[in-house]
């Protein structure tokens, strides 16, 4: 690589976060001007607020298991403990990351024993991690269907690999162009056209990048991937670089994900054992707290040691990418879908889905049964995932299909097949397939502002209407629910205009959704907004 | 119709277009208005302000003009109805995170964001939110305040503190609605890089970074002094500076309260300046300064004279110097605060008239 790497964010987390004097010290260290190292590291929530030692989750999922709950005894127990966003552990409420580990389905008699000593909260977790293995579905070994295959065990043979290498970069493309494989990561996107797009620049020197910053609320089916198959991903990121003429593989992994890291390390070196990856450099990086890094412009400039603020598109990653070269940048999920497709060609996976192709990791929480991850075929229905999750949990209500930024769906929208397009069309979106599920029991108007305090904490605040809207419609919900609402004070009268401006002119995704979860609501729910 | 290669439409009329130029800079150099919050010319655009947006056929989503490079054909329309709501919204949104009273707001410089909230008529009705960024209220350093109130976010002296002065001692620091502008450790702007060249009070577009000494003075607002367009005398450069003159200050006789720089674009120094040209200008009503000649008496004593009579004891003295002890006995020495023209003119002086090349000037080094 002809550059020089950044690594100004590790360096923080080196120092042990941005106290006094680091900035300084990193500055010395990499020739980065001192504010713009403090910059970075107060962007970050990991490195900025390191005196933290204890994170309790509030998203939606955690706090309706009693997240909250958790959150006080922490702070009445005298534990240096902060609310956090969603910790890809939904399915395990209440979520709490210690350091940097998540310590998943925490309740409140645990955090009272530790007596005020955060080291203390369930030592038996660490290391090892097995802990956070949540519920799969199909729970046994399939070999005859699935994409992934969670419950399957490793493969290390790197058979689909070996194929790929005897094959020309168009013929690759062409099996997965043939799979109809759209990206996993939430927009749906064709991944044949970004690998032929990157493959036909005439710079050179290209990268690979994997994103594994999950951090949309209601998801975790990354986290269960990289726990359980890291073969698929490194196999389907080796032919990935193979096909698009890369040799260096970029895995930005959230902060919260040290056991999925080590994970991952692990399974590439079971394949440089033996022989496989060749000349193929892999560089992992840790995130450092901020969910905003998942949108694929915002990662690189993370990856490149700057503040996570996305950059404006197009020029899109394929063209100007990671300093500045051609990027392909794709979700775990849509890496781990690779190895099978050139193993068993591009219409085994395109029938394996309903309405679209292949089958989908669908991540399940709140009102369930069994919260989970579960291979389905794309297109599946609400009812038809949460019969594999074990059936509801009282009366349906409202669901979220695609984490917190496809906002929120009634009961009666329960037989829409959960897929991009589909879903479009009602205005909602596929995106991370984490559903979650509401019962009758859950007020709207608090479920929403859950969703909005999300957005408003994990805003770049780069563009004012994402910076000042999401912080805008939360004040206004939060003063509807405290009946503290007055002339003076932001105000839902003016929602459907806050929400026109965020859609119309926010720059990336975040704020473009972010207001999708109160006007959804306040569209099938009017009644709890009156 | 067809269009030439360099030729686009911009509300509906054809126009031709420079390589490389982006919607913004040609739609300013046809008389169309775009407004715009986070650009400046002297920086990289970054789009990030969301004013400028603009329709552009064939993209779903609204356009940043300042970003956005003119290409053939392309069809752009800067006034519609979805415009006009963008840019109403967008304001109004501005407006809830802003103070509103304008006497409050702009008691240094002149504030673009109620400017422009006024002219395209934004709702000021949606209530508003209490501030919640942070600033450094107790930065020692002499010239510059930082009122995080103000801030917008637009990162625009940020971006001019490390692309035109290039040394970077101030971020965008934290995020979301906290984002900010700060030092390293929040330290004190003279604890930095800082050269206290003023460049990012000169391109904040609220007041948000503005100079403390006519507001410790309680001189009266920008908007309320006359400018008048002057040199500055620190050095050769010849940066134009504009005098901001209270007419009826000093009884009745005039003050230059502050020293703002002209647009950039305009003058040969592009709106910058430096620590000297923008904040040191205390001389210029100090009692200490000479205000007429002075020359020595029969005791050596300096006495107010005329410039006739101050400029004929010079002549005499320097000609009986070169008469009695020859032309090289002579030496000149100029200013490095005098201009290019005044050091030429001074060499003149010695070689032309005096014949000597004993000529200096104390930056020629
Ligand atoms: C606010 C925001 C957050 C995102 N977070 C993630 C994420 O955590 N993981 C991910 O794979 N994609 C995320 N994305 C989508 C990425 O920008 C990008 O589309 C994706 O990584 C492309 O990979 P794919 O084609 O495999 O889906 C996010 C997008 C936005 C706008
Ligand atoms: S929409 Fe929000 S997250 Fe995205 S760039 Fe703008 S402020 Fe940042
Ligand atoms: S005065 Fe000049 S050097 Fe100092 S912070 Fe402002 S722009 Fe940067
Ligand atoms: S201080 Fe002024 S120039 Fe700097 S970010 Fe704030 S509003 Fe923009
Ligand atoms: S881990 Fe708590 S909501 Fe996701």
């Amino acid at each position: 690589m002809n550059h020089i790497k950044s690594d100004v964010p590790e360096l923080i987390q080196q120092q042990g976060g941005l106290k006094p004097d680091v900035s300084k010290q990193v500055s010395r260290h990499t020739g980065v001007a001192e504010a713009d190292v403090y910059g970075v590291g107060s962007f970050f929530h990991l490195l900025s607020r390191s005196d933290k030692k204890l994170r309790v989750c509030t998203g939606l999922s955690c706090q309706m298991a009693g997240a909250d709950k958790v959150l006080q005894a922490a702070l009445d127990a005298g534990l240096p403990v902060e609310p956090c966003s969603c910790l890809a552990a939904c399915d395990q409420p209440t979520a709490v990351l210690r350091d940097r580990e998540v310590i998943p389905g925490v309740q409140v008699e645990e955090i009272k024993q530790t007596g005020g000593d955060w080291t203390k909260l369930k030592q038996e977790m660490s290391p090892g991690g097995k802990g956070w293995l949540g519920h799969i579905g199909p729970s046994v070994e399939n070999d005859g269907d699935l994409a992934i295959n969670l419950a399957g065990a490793p493969d290390w043979s790197g058979t689909a690999l070996r194929m790929a290498l005897t094959r020309s970069a168009n013929h690759i493309i062409a099996i997965i162009k043939s799979s109809e494989l759209q990206g996993r990561g939430g927009a749906g996107f064709p991944a044949h056209i970004k690998w032929q797009a990157v493959q036909s620049q005439s710079e050179p020197e290209r990268y690979v990048v994997l994103n594994a910053d999950e951090g949309e609320p209601g998801t975790f089916k990354d986290r269960e991937l990289l726990m359980r198959r890291p073969d698929r991903i490194v196999e389907g990121l080796a032919i990935a670089a193979h096909a698009v003429g890369a040799k260096d593989v970029f895995l930005y992994l959230r902060g919260e994900f040290a056991y999925p890291k080590k994970s991952i390390e692990l399974a590439i070196q079971q394949f440089r054992q033996r022989g496989l990856l060749a000349d193929l450099r892999f560089h992992s990086h840790s995130g450092q707290g901020a969910y905003i890094c998942g949108e694929e412009t915002a990662l690189l400039e993370a990856l490149e040691g700057k503040r996570g603020m996305p950059r404006l598109k197009p020029p899109f990653p394929v063209e100007v990418g990671l300093w500045g070269k051609p990027t392909l940048i794709h979700n775990v999920e849509t890496i781990a879908c690779v190895p099978e497709i050139i193993k068993r060609g591009g219409d085994w996976f395109k029938n394996l889905g309903r309405t679209a192709a292949g089958t989908k990791l669908y991540c399940i929480s709140g009102h369930v049964q069994k919260p989970g991850t579960y291979e389905l075929p794309l297109g599946i229905t609400l009812d038809e995932l949460v019969e594999s999750a074990g059936g509801y949990i009282g009366k349906l209500k409202a669901f979220c299909p695609g984490g917190a930024s496809s906002g929120f769906l009634p009961a009666d929208k329960r037989n829409i097949a959960l897929d991009f397009q589909a879903l479009a069309a009602v205005g909602s979106m596929l995106g991370s397939a984490g559903v979650i599920v509401l019962n009758d029991t859950v007020d709207m108007k608090w479920a929403v502002g859950q969703q909005l305090r999300f957005f408003e904490d994990e805003s770049c605040g780069q563009c004012a209407p994402c910076r000042i809207g999401t912080r805008y419609l939360r004040e206004a919900v939060n003063a509807e629910l405290n009946g503290s609402a007055t002339m003076h004070s932001p105000n839902l009268k003016f929602a459907e205009d806050v929400a026109w401006q965020m859609n119309e002119a926010s720059i990336c995704g975040l704020g473009q959704t972010a207001s999708l979860a109160l006007t959804s609501a306040m569209t099938y729910f009017p009644e709890d907004f009156q | 119709m067809k269009l030439a290669r360099n030729q686009l439409t911009l509300n509906g009329k054809t126009v031709s277009f420079t390589d490389g130029e982006t919607i913004l800079t040609l739609a300013n150099r046809m008389g169309v208005h775009i407004p715009t919050l986070c650009h400046d010319p002297r920086l990289d655009p970054v789009g990030a302000c969301r004013m400028c947006l603009v329709e552009v056929t064939g993209f779903n989503r609204l356009v940043p003009a300042c970003t956005q490079k003119a290409t053939p054909g392309m069809e752009v329309i800067t006034e519609n109805a979805r415009i006009t709501r963008h840019r109403q919204t967008l304001l109004a949104l501005y407006m809830t995170d802003h103070p509103q009273d304008r006497n409050a707001v702009e008691k240094g410089a002149p504030n673009q964001l109620l400017d422009l909230a006024e002219q395209y008529q934004a709702p000021l009705n949606w209530g508003r939110m209490l501030p919640i960024r942070s600033a450094r209220d107790d930065d020692r350093n002499p010239y510059i305040l930082f009122n995080a109130d103000l801030c917008i976010s637009c990162a625009r002296c940020v971006r001019y503190c490390a692309e035109v002065e290039r040394v970077s001692a101030i971020t965008l620091a934290n995020r979301g609605a906290s984002t900010t502008v700060a030092t390293a450790d929040n330290a004190s702007l003279l604890d930095t890089s800082c050269e206290m060249c003023g460049g990012c009070i000169d391109v904040c577009p609220t007041g948000a970074m503005t100079e403390k000494m006519p507001l410790t003075r309680n001189h009266k607002p920008e908007r309320e002094l006359r400018k008048v367009r002057t040199t500055c005398n620190y050095c050769g450069v010849g940066c134009q500076i504009d005098l901001n003159v209270d007419d009826i200050a000093n009884d009745g006789r005039g003050m230059v309260v502050k020293i703002t720089s002209p647009p950039p674009g305009t003058t040969v120094n592009d709106g910058n300046l430096c620590v000297k040209g923008r904040f040191a200008y205390d001389f210029i009503h100090h009692p200490d300064r000479l205000t007429q000649p002075l020359v020595c008496n029969e005791n050596g004593e300096l006495q107010p004279t005329t410039w006739d009579d101050a400029l004929e004891k010079a002549v005499n003295g320097l000609q009986a110097v070169a008469k009695r002890y020859g032309a090289d006995a002579l030496g000149f020495v100029s200013s490095s605060r005098c201009t290019v023209e005044e050091n030429y003119l001074m060499q003149k002086l010695a070689r032309a008239v005096f014949h000597t090349n004993n000529v200096h000037q104390c930056a020629a080094t």
